[in-house]
């Protein structure tokens, strides 16, 4: 007996912003087949463009509001996805401006490249709406085989050879556990639906298997997120890849994965708090203090940055340990840290980037006395590292705030706990961070070789971005607290 | 462990004599982390056992004479190898693979959609002809870089 089919009905509107950054990755095939080698750097702009003109529906949905729901409850486009997809865009626009110059003075493949990037930002979106096991895995897989890829673009350097290896086997492992994960999930309760699993795993008798499942799913996510202990791959990858693509997997990827963690942990374990939070409360002491105290011993920028950012992925799980009281206001500080923990680390890498050009090395070292032949590198650095470290009226301080006012706000022990410890780290950040600024402004040149960086216009564009919104996310922070206002998870979960 | 012993701590400190309680939420949740431990356990154990018991059974690699020559020659199913282990393949297999998954799994959404098509209808044919389309490309990308010319 065969079921009627049912036609599903499309919202066009909704779905606008992955539909344009599909047909761009198709126009990008076909002139990347129909052009001459030559004229290969039209790849770029097209995939810039794309983005961009995939920001036009992002803004119309978000003024017309309203949660819109497709395909049975799996893909929903509310506040929370528009605000990502958003951040999403625009981070791999500015990467795609880090990448211009990058990839075509190297001898790389161009066209393949900004394809790539292109299909990863697509899964990222997906992710960002998606609230169904299934989609939520085409969405991870989505963005992370092409990021595998891109690791290891710089062709015939064993470095990027081991980035690319050491990610794809790290990452694949990762989906292993999390599917384990998903498919004792899926046999427990019969659905893949995030909002149905968790109101089929709220009563009072959980089973033993359903802890397996979720510690298995956490799991997965955490190497996504590369949460200390699974953070073994990062530091690698990100020294060995191209450093756009670094900066790329450094921010984007990794706000993807907390968004898989947030769609999951709210949208699927809301009444399980129990054994989620001491999970997340251990991975984020961990991971902060991992991060921070390896990264005092870098003498690579690049690898201190990976290390930082290992530690920055700490404070941005530590809300998810108290989620349970706080709720929605978690996803919302860990929203706002989000974002603006891209603007300054893309911001760092732009300028890593731009003064690679004449050192052509990331040893910190090399970098002493910036200052003196590019100091609106130099100062521009130092903002970003002292925004990463959080100090007013930069934009980090705000993030770091909102971590604090939620864990505060829990007014539990496991809250005061992790405030404490946020507060330790950040100090100890601090020191690596003004590290870098005092090499390059206090140190002598190296060499001695004073001639000025020349720094293309699109990277000039990167670093202009990223430090206006540094700075205006510091000084009006309601600007960024009010696109976060109504984005809420819990919403959609019926309690039982 | 640390986080929950906090919440007990919270427990005991709000409800002042209840210690009972705090107690039993400090054993529920020890209830269902042994759950993990003991997976962890038994992962672990189930390898050290299979680990150890061809340990036990295999011919010892520190013995001498026919064992340990024949354990330096390459496995062929069980065949003496003919020549060196380190033979080449034609890397342009690898590309052919490559593009049999792509119109494989191509199949493999086709064929139930053909199986009923009526059903379908507009819409199922619109999307069905978007998916081959976007596979198409890839088979145009494919041409366009010379992947199907064989020398």
């Amino acid at each position: 007996m065969l079921l009627g089919f049912e036609a599903p009905s499309i919202d066009f509107h909704a779905l606008a912003p992955e539909i344009v950054v599909t047909a761009t990755l198709a126009v990008l095939i076909l002139v990347d087949a129909f052009t001459p080698k030559q004229a290969k750097s039209a790849q770029s702009s097209i995939a810039g463009l794309g983005l961009l003109l995939a920001l036009v529906p992002v803004v119309t949905l978000a003024v017309d509001g309203g949660t819109r729901v497709m395909f049975e409850g799996a893909f929903v486009v509310d506040t929370f996805s528009l605000v990502l997809t958003g951040l999403f865009l625009v981070s791999g626009y500015v990467v795609i401006l880090l990448s211009q110059t990058y990839i075509a003075e190297g001898d790389y493949w161009e066209g393949e490249y900004y394809q790539l990037l292109l299909a990863s930002i697509l899964g990222m979106m997906v992710m960002a709406s998606a609230r169904d096991l299934i989609t939520v895995f085409i969405a991870l897989e989505l963005l992370s085989i092409p990021a595998y890829m891109l690791a290891a673009w710089r062709k015939r350097d064993l470095r990027s050879d081991e980035a690319g290896i050491k990610y794809y086997l790290m990452g694949v492992f990762a989906s292993a556990v999390l599917l384990y994960g998903m498919s004792l999930l899926y046999g427990l309760t019969g659905t893949t639906m995030l909002s149905e699993i968790a109101t089929k795993l709220a009563g009072e008798d959980v089973p033993s298997a359903a802890v397996l499942a979720i510690v298995f799913i956490v799991v997965g996510f955490g190497f996504k997120v590369s949460a200390v202990p699974f953070h073994t791959w990062a530091p690698d990858t990100y020294e060995g890849a191209p450093t756009p693509v670094t900066a790329f997997l450094a921010v984007a990827s990794k706000a993807a994965g907390f968004v898989a963690l947030m769609i999951v942990v709210f949208g699927a374990f809301p009444f399980r708090v129990d054994i989620v939070e001491p999970l997340f409360w251990a991975l984020a002491v961990a991971t902060m203090f991992v991060g921070n105290l390896i990264a005092l011993r870098q003498t690579n920028v690049v690898r201190m940055l990976a290390y930082s950012g290992i530690a920055q992925a700490g404070y941005m799980l530590a809300p998810l340990a108290v989620a349970g009281t706080v709720g929605d206001a978690a996803v919302q500080s860990i929203l706002i840290y989000l974002m603006i923990y891209a603007t300054m680390n893309l911001g760092a890498f732009a300028v890593v980037i731009a003064a690679s050009r004449k050192t052509r090395s990331g040893e910190l070292t090399s970098f002493a006395g910036l200052v003196r032949y590019a100091p609106g590198l130099a100062v521009a650095m130092a903002m970003f590292l002292f925004s990463l470290a959080g100090i007013p009226p930069l934009g980090g301080w705000f993030a770091k705030f909102g971590i604090f006012k939620t864990l505060v706000e829990a007014d539990s022990a496991a809250g005061y706990s992790l405030a404490i410890i946020v507060g330790v780290n950040s100090v100890i950040a601090l020191f690596y961070y003004a590290r870098v600024a005092k090499t390059m402004i206090m140190d002598d040149v190296p060499d001695g070789d004073l001639s000025p960086v020349q720094v293309p216009v699109s990277l000039r564009a990167a670093i202009s971005i990223t430090l206006v919104l540094t700075v205006v996310f510091g000084i009006l922070p309601q600007l960024v607290a009010g696109l976060t206002d109504n984005a809420t998870l819990l919403s959609a979960v019926a309690v039982p | 462990m640390l986080a929950q012993v906090f919440s007990a701590v919270d427990a005991c400190a709000s409800t002042t004599a209840d210690t009972a309680a705090c107690g039993q939420t400090y054993s529920d949740f020890l209830r269902q982390w042994l759950t993990v431990a003991i997976f962890t356990g038994v992962a672990f154990g189930m390898g050290a056992v299979m680990l150890g018991i061809a340990a036990v059974l295999r011919p010892s690699n520190k013995r001498t004479g026919a064992y340990q020559n024949q354990k330096r020659i390459g496995y062929e199913s069980g065949v003496d190898p003919v020549g060196s282990g380190w033979t080449q393949t034609q890397v342009r297999y690898y590309i052919f693979a490559l593009l049999f998954v792509l119109f494989d799994v191509e199949a493999v959404f086709i064929f139930p959609w053909a199986m009923r098509l009526e059903d379908y209808g507009t819409f199922g044919l619109i999307e069905m002809l978007i998916f081959i389309a976007l596979l198409a490309l890839g088979l145009v990308y494919a041409v366009r870089k010379k992947v199907l010319q064989w020398l």
